[in-house]
This record gives structure tokens, sequence and C-alpha cells, in this order.
């Protein structure tokens, strides 16, 4: 669930908006990527959003569904005020309808030949996805709209879905990772709901009743919260018949918004220590907090999480890493939530406070040298190596659309920081550096092994 | 960021390739003169990248029982700068131009797979052939990287995936360089010196055993002649020689456990015999471990133990586990996380369902589905460059054809559960398992005598041995 933004690098060339007005549907915008690919915007009457990226290599394509709906609405829902039931109902959502009971919709879509078919949940969304034969794309919508319109929800399914979700929880539990980066949410967020984990804690899991799923699905899966992403081998017309056929009915209706707790300025660094009985060596999280991912200074940002992490000449790699502190050592901005994180996996024997004390001294040189150019053209080509691997594969190319509309709003914002990046100096990296990467503004966590019981009682 | 790792020799048990060029969307060739190098190559005329990999026909299986990790050395120190420019120059330069390059070591290849930028597709090749041809081999390097790679390997205790994993090799693989994993255990890493780097290195990196694989956007003619000038250089060798290694495996269900106090959750990895990619019943086994075990939502494993009964978050079944099938006999395993207090339920009832998939094969409903989902899926399996040059590839290093389209849906149409059952009386065993379990050993011995307790005591499944973390990774 943790994320990083790969900034890329991409001519973004936008073309006039047309509309395209059909029955049910107008066609909002029409964007030339930077490597010649057109991606298209409809829009339906109920609201539902539609992206389409044709690409004709074979006869296959991607098909994801995004739902502005994650952990932090169901914490800020006043029936509600809980966390996991944003997870939970993710897996309800295969969990069948009257027209294709349990079982039905996983079997169909395999039968197919559906692949990588599964479903995320995370602070601020939901998304359901597969790719497939591109001549089973009409089977696919009628489902994929039969259980966004037409979930039954079951009382015996659900209880059985909650040990599930238990086995997974405490299958994240015990990994001392994971705990760490629990605590570092819980450190650095005093009031905002991302203190709580999107899967929640047993009890609550546990206690989740019908009408609460009932509700959740009632309120969050309409067609004017959600958007689709289609990447691959179909036409615009059949496309959008299809989606029309299966989505055009469907209401929309008001989703409730709500508005983040404001978190207090922090004025001093925030330090826990924890223990976990797996951790056989130190864990380093260290979070400072940054704008959105809509403010340019995430540029430079990014450009410097880069600098720090990427590669085997990364700063981080080549300080703890190749010095035999660290197993691993990296840095990257995380938005919603917004910070930059560094995260070190220490070598065992090896305490937390000496990584904390390297990153303390790579900051520090950011903060007062301007890296050197061939320095920020390694950053700059590592992330254009980097985007240009990632949107070669249908997914990976349909993620990256969906994850910058859920963060920002702008689907396109992915490909418009690459542009940011050229526009950028290495001086700009200082200037970031001091005004973000500040002692008293952080927050460090760090997870322990457990201390050896001693063999004497 | 994104790393991809590229023309994996190691394929899922679906993959299989015959050499055919009617289903391809883009020109493909092979140039197999005996001059010149081996060279499978794709044109991906959209392509921003090119992705190059180097393949040595010499992995793992050639490393000494008491070094096993040596060819991980090798290919590592490969990467760590050469005799014109030091670590720092080599890998700057080459991350400069929006490069990266990896290596990777199986039990019969080391590969070096990387990707650039296309517009320094010329200077990727250069800094390559570089450091294939000439590399440094420092001992400032080199043990840096031993200490690197023995603090990865002391990590392993971390991860109970991991460890299951290793208990099981240490065990069916005994005696063998495939009894620990190619990056090697503590103990046989600490022993490789680099004398020993040099000699693998010069016994192993000449012509017979080096091919090449690309997708990139420039003519077939250009890449050629750019891998037809670093093989040349490379010294006359012999042929690789295949080497193979038996399995060990018990008469009945043994439970070996790693102790891991105060787990949530039991890390279950059930091991037995597996097959060869070129074994003749591959096809049908790997149909009916689809439904049985391999496909996550559908499979008979996930539907009841996860499905119904709420176990477990994660359980399946593969026959690569070792990374992907290949020349050598692999294993077949099933592995899962059940929430602790249903470790014993899920070891049973997996045991129970494994007998019952023995002898009775699959529903005719669930044959039919793996049947249509194997053959419907088959498109993806050449829907990228990167990915028909891996299949290339794995034809030509274990002989196997490429099927076309039509010819994939007829083998796989042919299949019936009359021959699912022949296949597996005959490659499988229904009590010949290894099960590791990672969790809390006194939690572990509780739950199975209470779950047993009307079982005779010389029918009860115990533990025989118990591993701890440090053991394992040493």
């Amino acid at each position: 669930m943790n994320k990083k933004f790969i900034f890329v690098s991409a001519i973004v060339l936008l073309f006039q908006t047309t509309s395209l007005f059909s029955a049910n549907y107008e066609k909002i915008g029409e964007k030339k990527l930077f490597n010649g690919e057109i991606l298209s915007e409809y829009k339906l009457s109920n609201g539902l959003k539609v992206l389409f990226l044709p690409r004709h290599e074979a006869k296959v394509l991607t098909f994801q569904t995004w739902f502005d709906i994650g952990s932090l609405d169901e914490k800020m829902d006043a029936k509600l005020k809980k966390t996991g039931l944003a997870h939970l109902f993710e897996h309800m959502m295969f969990r069948g309808t009257d027209q294709y009971p349990d079982g039905k919709f996983d079997e169909l879509t395999s039968r197919m030949g559906s692949e990588k078919q599964n479903a995320t949940t995370f602070f601020y969304r939901t998304n359901y996805y597969e790719s497939i034969p591109s001549n089973q794309l009409n089977k696919l919508l009628e489902l994929e709209s039969d259980r966004m319109a037409n979930l039954k929800l079951d009382a015996a399914l659900l209880d059985k879905e909650k040990g599930a979700v238990v086995g997974e929880l405490r299958r994240a539990l015990d990994n001392p990772g994971r705990l760490a980066w629990d605590e570092l949410n819980r450190t650095v967020f005093e009031v905002a709901p991302f203190r709580y984990t999107v899967l929640g804690t047993e009890e609550e899991i546990k206690g989740f009743t019908l009408e609460e799923a009932q509700y959740f699905y009632k309120t969050f899966y309409a067609p004017n919260n959600a958007t689709i992403i289609i990447v691959g081998d179909t036409e615009e017309e059949e496309l959008m018949k299809f989606i029309v056929k299966y989505y055009g009915d469907m209401k929309a209706q008001e989703v409730p918004r709500y508005k983040m707790p404001e978190e207090p300025v922090q004025k001093r660094e925030r330090r826990v220590e924890k223990t976990h009985p797996q951790a056989t060596s130190d864990i380093l999280l260290v979070g400072y907090r940054i704008p959105s991912v809509n403010s340019p200074d995430v540029v430079p940002l990014s450009l410097l999480s880069t600098h720090l992490s990427t590669g085997m000449e990364a700063r981080l790699r080549k300080s703890l890493v190749d010095k035999g502190i660290a197993v691993s050592a990296g840095c990257e901005v995380s938005s919603v939530p917004d910070y930059l994180e560094f995260a070190v996996s220490l070598a065992e024997k090896h305490r937390a406070e000496e990584a904390l004390e390297v990153i303390n001294r790579e900051v520090s040189n950011l903060k007062t040298q301007v890296i050197k150019k061939e320095d920020f053209e390694r950053a700059l080509n590592q992330e254009l190596l980097s985007l240009y691997n990632m949107i070669e594969d249908n997914s990976s190319m349909a993620n990256m659309l969906g994850d910058y509309l859920m963060v920002s709003g702008n689907y396109m914002r992915g490909f418009e920081i690459i542009d940011e990046f050229k526009k950028i100096k290495p001086i700009d990296l200082k200037t970031a550096a001091n005004k973000y990467l500040k002692k008293d503004s952080r927050s460090v966590v760090i997870v322990r092994p457990q201390p050896k019981k001693s063999s004497r009682s | 960021m994104l790393r991809k790792t590229f023309f994996l020799v190691v394929l899922s048990s679906f993959t299989f390739a015959k050499e055919k060029t009617s289903f391809r969307s883009a020109p493909a060739t092979e140039n197999g003169v005996p001059v010149a190098p081996k060279v499978f190559y794709e044109k991906n005329p959209a392509g921003l990248t090119s992705d190059i990999s180097v393949i040595v026909m010499s992995g793992s299986m050639e490393d000494p029982i008491d070094k096993i990790g040596l060819s991980n050395l090798v290919a590592e120190m490969i990467l760590r700068g050469t005799k014109k420019r030091g670590r720092e120059r080599f890998q700057g330069e080459l991350e400069r131009m929006g490069g990266a390059l990896s290596a990777s070591v199986s039990m019969d290849t080391i590969q070096f797979s990387g990707s650039v930028i296309k517009e320094n597709n010329k200077k990727f090749i250069a800094l390559l052939e570089e450091a294939l041809l000439q590399p440094a081999f420092s001992e400032k390097d080199f043990l840096e990287l031993k200490r690197e790679i023995l603090n990865d390997i002391v990590h392993v205790k971390n991860s109970n995936n991991r460890l299951g994993g290793l208990a099981a090799r240490r065990e069916i693989f005994k005696g063998s360089p495939l009894e620990k994993p190619g990056f090697g255990s503590k103990s046989t890493v600490e022993k490789i010196t680099l004398a020993d780097v040099q000699r693998r290195y010069n016994d192993f990196f000449d012509r017979p055993k080096i091919i090449f694989a690309a997708a990139a956007p420039f003519s077939e003619n250009e890449m050629v002649q750019e891998f037809s000038r670093i093989w040349r250089q490379f010294p006359d060798g012999n042929k690789p020689v295949k080497r193979l290694v038996n399995l060990k495996v018990p008469e009945k269900p043994t439970l070996i456990v790693v102790d891991k106090p105060k787990t949530s959750t039991g890390s279950l990895f059930f091991a037995q015999p597996g097959i060869t990619i070129q074994d003749p019943d591959r096809y049908t086994l790997s149909t009916g471990n689809f439904s049985f075990g391999g496909e996550p939502l559908v499979s008979r494993l996930f539907r009841i133990v996860r499905g119904e009964l709420g176990w477990t978050y994660a359980i399946g079944s593969s026959y690569s586990a070792l990374g992907g099938l290949s020349g050598q006999q692999g294993l077949f395993t099933i592995s899962s996380t059940p929430s602790v207090e249903y470790t014993s339920k899920t070891i049973f009832k997996i045991l129970e369902m494994w007998r019952s998939y023995m002898n009775e094969g699959l529903s005719s409903d669930e044959l039919e589905l793996a049947k249509e989902s194997l053959i419907n899926s088959y498109p993806f399996e050449f829907d990228t460059a990167a990915k028909r040059v891996s299949h290339k590839l794995t034809s030509f290093l274990y002989n196997i054809p490429i099927l076309t389209p039509e010819e994939y849906s007829e083998k796989i149409g042919e299949i019936s559960n009359r021959k699912l059952k022949a296949a597996l009386t005959e490659k499988q065993k229904v009590n010949r398992w290894l099960i590791a379990l990672v969790a809390d050993k006194d939690v572990v011995a509780k739950d199975l005598e209470e779950y047993q307790k009307d079982v005779p005591q010389d029918e009860r499944l115990t533990i025989s041995k118990i591993y701890t973390p440090d053991e394992l990774v040493n």
C-alpha cells in the first residue's frame, strides 16, 4: 500500500477539449501524450468518468474501476467512525449478486482468460482491476457493472470474509516493517485519520454489521464517485456503446464529502520507539511533512528523493548499504498522506541511530550544497527510464493515471511533473530541502527486536 | 523505482514455446550461424527503451557445495566496475545515461539484464561490453559486496515465507548445490575468495555459453552487429554441461518447524517432487493444478480454505517454487499463512484435499474452467516484445517448442480427467510431503496434540525437526 509517485518526463500536448455529445455520454477531453498516444476522457450523464487509451500491439486490454472512497472517509463518516470497512467491503465485492451468486464473478472472469485480477484499498481510494483478451470486453462490463449496482450482501458470507481479512491483518502485523509504517502514520498525524490503519483493528473487522456494509455500498459506490480506465485493444465506438449499455442506467447520488481535520503545526521532532517479536534488526522510518502533489514544490522534492535512493550510485545506498550499516535504504515522496519518507532496514548488530546520523548528514548536505550537475542529470534520466518502462505495460499505465487522478484530481499530473522536471535546476533541490526538511517538523520511528530473555531467571 | 528484469528464463508452468512467427505482431529472428552468437531479438518500433539481456549458460548448479553463492558473487562483481572505470565511475555513467543493469542467477544461468532510454543504446552496449569482458574484480569491491550479500542473507530471518522455503530446500536437496538458494548461505559465502570468483569467470564466460536477447526499437542487423562484436572477444570454451540433482523426499507427511516465537500466523510450505519443463505431462498437470490451487480466487484450495472456512488470507499451489520450470526436476508446493489457531486444521485440510485430488482429479466443471481460462489467457504470453523474446529464449535453452494459439488450444483441449488422474498417479505422491511450518514451536506442538487427541499415537503427525532461523541462514 505504500506508494511512490514516479515523476515522469513527458511532453504533454494538451489538445483543445472537444465535446462530442452522444445520447448518454460526453467526450470531454482528448490529450496527446509525449509518446504520441491519444488519451480520451468521457463522462456519462450519471457522472461516471471514463479514461480510454487505445493500444493494439496485442489483442488484450486492462480494465480498472477506481472509487473515490478509502479508509479516511469511513473514519470521518458520522455513521461509521471506524476503519477497516472500506477494505472488508472490497473483499465483499467478489461475493456475488442475484444474477451472479458468490463465486460466479471469479469463475466467469477466469473463464474469459483474465489476468492480474484483484482489488486494493488505500486511504483515499479503492480500485478493482483485471486484464482480459479484448474480445471479452462485453461480458466483463456486464459483470463489473452488475456488482457495482446489484451487489447482494449476505451476513454469512460477510462473516466468512471477516476470517480471511483477519488473516490478512495478522499476516501484516507479523511484519515488523508494517508496524513501523503504521507507527509513522500515527506519529506524523495527530488528528487526521491517516493515523488509523486501512485494515482497521481485529475488533473493528469482527464487529462490522451487515447494515454498515449496506450503508457503505449505497453511499459510496455511486457512478458519480467512480472512474473507469481502459488501456488496450478496443475502439472508442464499441467501448462507449458497452459502457452506456451497462452503466448508463445507474443513478447518480449524493456522495458525502468530509473535511479533513487540520493538523496542528508540528513544532518539534516527534520520536517513537517500539519493539516487535519478529524483528531481527532495527527498522528506521523518518517522515518530513511536504505539500500535496499539486504543489510545484513536490517536483524538486521528487527529484531529491531519486537522487538519494535510486540506483547503485544513490547517496543512501553508498552511505548505508555499501558501508554495511543497512540492508536497504530508500527515500520516497508519498502523497495522501503527504510526506517525504526515509526507510532504512538496518543490518544486524547496527542501530537505527547510525542510519539517522547518516540521514542527518545527507539532509544537511542537501541544504548547504547544490548537487552536482551530473548527479542532477542522473536523477532526471533515472526518472525517465522508470517512466518509459512503466507506461509500456497496460496495467501500469492505467495504475498511474488512476492514482494521480485520485490523489490530485488530475490524471495527467504525472506527465505534467516531468515537464516541470525539465524546468528546474539543481539549486531548486537545495531550496526545497531548506524549506521542508526541517528537524523540528519531522517524525522518527524506530522498531527494534525484542530484547532476548536472560537465561538466568 | 520500478525495476524490471527482462526475459527471465523462469517462466510459469503455462508458458511454452515453438518457433512460429505467424501470430507475432513484430518481426522475429534467430541467428544460429556457428560463427556468430545466438541472438534472440524482437524489434519494438514504439519502444522508448532498449531492453537487453546477456545470458551465460551456467548457473548456481556449478557452485561447489561449500561455496554456494559463487555464481551470484561473480555476476554481481561484473557490475562493480571495469579495468578502465572504477565502480563509481562505471555505475555513474550507466545511471546518468538513463540505464540500469542488474544480474540474476538461476540454477543453470547467470543473466545480465539491462534497460536504457533508446537514445543511449550504443553507449549502454559499450559499457555492458566493458563490464563483461574487462571486469575489475577489485579486492575492495569484493569485500564490500560480500558484506552486503551476507547482510542480505541474515536479513532473510525477517521473512517467514522465505524461511519455510529454505527449510524445505535443506531437506529435499540435501547434499547438492540446490540445498541452499543461489545467493548461498552465511557459511558458504564466507568461504568464497576473490580467486574463486576470477577462476569461475575464466572457466565459464566463453563463447559457447553466451547468448543474447533483446527487444529494442532498432533494426535487428544493427543489434546483432553489436552483440557479435562482444561475443567474438570471449575465448573459446566448452558447451555447457547439464547437471541434475535427485530429490530426497520422506515416505510419509513429515513436519519440520522453523521456530518463530509469538507469530499470529503460521507460514506453511508443503513440498514434494514436481516436474521438469520438458515433462510430457506438464500441460496436463499444470491444467489440473490451475483448478486445484494454482489460480487465486477460483481454485479449490482458495475457495474452500479461504472462501468457505475463512482460515487464511493466502493459499495456493505451484510447480514453479524454485523460480520456474527448468531441466531440473523442481518442487510441487502448497503454501498458506493461516491464522495461528487454524494451523493444524489447515495442515490436515490440505492433506485431505490433496488425497481427494489425487484420487478423483477434478470435477468436469473445474476441468472445463481451467481449460477455458488457460486457452483464453494465452495471448498474454505474447503481448509484449519482452515476453516474446523470453519465449524464444526458453525454447532454445530447454529445447521445447513455442506453440501457436491454435496448437496450444488443441493441446489443452484434449486434456481429460482420466488423463489428469493418470499423470497425477505417475508423477505425484499422496503422502510424500515435506511440510515446513514457520511458527512458534510450542504453540504448534500444543495445537497438534489437541487436534489429534483422538488419533492413535503412532499415526499422529508430530514435529520431526526444529530449525532456528539462524541455522537456516547459516
